[in-house]
């Protein structure tokens, strides 16, 4: 039954995505398994995204997919667990570095961490590093996930990791994607890591919480 | 005589979109190669379509000249044996375009959101304004427009930049339209053509990424590298 919603997903076919995920959550199925099967198709659409096999209107389509599945699945997650779970795996603070306004990439990276049991805040784009700064402080975040796609966001994301370094927030890990980012970009800005999608994303989380 | 022979020595690499720009200001001995401004869109693609290109370049020509940025990087690892190659030392086109990457900066700061169009953007027919009508044939009119407001929601600005070297008219009734039919501020901003009149001819100063034959250009070339003057190999590493 996951296979069809994956099948479907995949094949940015909405109306029956969304009914399958529906009858699969109503008829019993865990939410958890649900929200795997979203999981794997956003990898599968992910790859095909970086192989040029599709593009940002299908990372859209998929996006708005699993942003409703997520809330469909959500009371039912509650029901599993009586209460809404309050341990998480740690908590992210997630934005498009100043200047740049692209959040697709962004908003699929938050959507993964958060089925994948993180807690996310978001914020937003053309985030000042100051603002990364107040949310790290505020939220106790272990990890912050800058976001840039144009080529003039490296200087943003870098000046953001020296904000939270003057701040005396050195400790927490910073992991930064979206556009071309690769080793070079990631010394230049002084991250902890780059990551070229969701998946990523998520494994470098996991890694650093202990997971 | 001489000037003719200095000239052919020189050949231009380019996106269509800058070539637009530069073509009024192209010595007519001058070859130019154009590449399709679509291909931005994969860098590693661009990189080697471009590496291929200097490669096919004939041995006699002393100086190739791209027409690009750093552009998501695909300049990075370009390399040739027989030539210097010389690059803007911008961020993308939109800097070439602004004149230095500095003025690109200033209008990000005010207003991020900006979607930009220049004659060879809209010839070139590429962005999301001219996928609009394949969205519609592949998902439908709703759909379609649904995608749209997605891809520009946090657009708020549609900018015209207007170099001044053509007749720009009709580009401005197409980009008027364009943001009044999406929603977006309609605005003209001058251009520049500071750097692209120094591309083709020099001089190519600290605005420049110079690399003589058998040198890569590297990404330290855009940020911490600044170009020994008159166009000499730019060779410290930190």
């Amino acid at each position: 039954m996951s296979e069809e919603l994956i099948s479907a997903i995949t094949e940015m076919r909405e109306t029956d995505a969304l009914r399958i995920a529906r009858d699969l959550l109503e008829s019993g199925t865990p939410p958890l398994e649900v929200l795997d099967a979203c999981r794997e198709a956003m990898g599968i659409i992910g790859q095909r995204f970086e192989d040029g096999e599709c593009f940002v209107p299908e990372l859209i389509m998929a996006g708005e997919m699993l942003s409703q599945i997520s809330e469909m699945a959500k009371p039912h997650l509650e029901e599993e667990e009586g209460e809404e779970t309050a341990e998480t795996l740690g908590t992210v603070v997630v934005g498009t570095v100043e200047g740049d306004i692209h959040d697709i990439g962004k908003d699929l990276v938050i959507f993964m961490l958060d089925v994948n049991g993180f807690e996310v805040i978001d914020l937003g784009v053309d985030v000042p590093p100051a603002r990364f700064v107040d949310a790290v402080q505020d939220h106790g975040a272990e990890i912050v996930g800058l976001s840039g796609f144009l080529t003039l966001a490296y200087e943003p994301m870098k000046s953001t990791v020296e904000a939270l370094q003057d701040a005396g927030l050195g400790d927490v890990q910073v992991m930064i994607g979206g556009g071309q980012v690769d080793e070079q970009v990631r010394t230049y800005t002084g991250a902890d890591a780059y990551g070229r999608d969701a998946q990523a994303a998520v494994r470098l989380a996991k890694q650093w919480m202990g997971g | 005589m001489n000037e003719h022979r200095h000239r052919s020595r020189r050949r231009v690499i380019a996106c269509a979109t800058v070539v637009e720009e530069l073509r009024p200001l192209l010595p007519p001995t001058v070859e130019c190669q154009v590449f399709d401004f679509g291909l931005h869109a994969n860098p590693d693609r661009l990189k080697q379509a471009l590496q291929e290109a200097i490669d096919a370049v004939p041995v006699s020509v002393e100086t190739i000249v791209l027409g690009y940025g750093l552009c998501s990087q695909a300049v990075v690892g370009l390399r040739s044996d027989s030539a210097t190659l010389v690059v803007p030392r911008v961020d993308d086109c939109i800097g070439i375009f602004l004149g230095s990457d500095e003025a690109y900066k200033e209008q990000t700061s005010i207003t991020p959101g900006t979607y930009y169009l220049t004659k060879g953007w809209i010839e070139a027919g590429n962005g999301p304004f001219a996928d609009y009508e394949e969205l519609v044939e592949r998902y439908g009119e709703e759909k379609a427009a649904w995608l749209m407001d997605k891809m520009l929601e946090r657009y708020t600005r549609l900018a015209l930049i207007n170099t001044g070297q053509y007749a720009i008219e009709r580009y401005r009734t197409y980009a008027r339209q364009t943001a009044d039919r999406f929603d977006l501020r309609y605005e003209e901003i001058p251009g520049s053509t500071a750097l692209l009149r120094r591309l083709v001819d020099g001089p190519w100063d600290e605005d420049f990424v110079v690399v003589p034959p058998g040198e890569t250009i590297t990404f330290a070339h855009f940020r911490d590298v600044a170009p020994s003057p008159s166009g000499e190999a730019a060779n410290q590493q930190d």
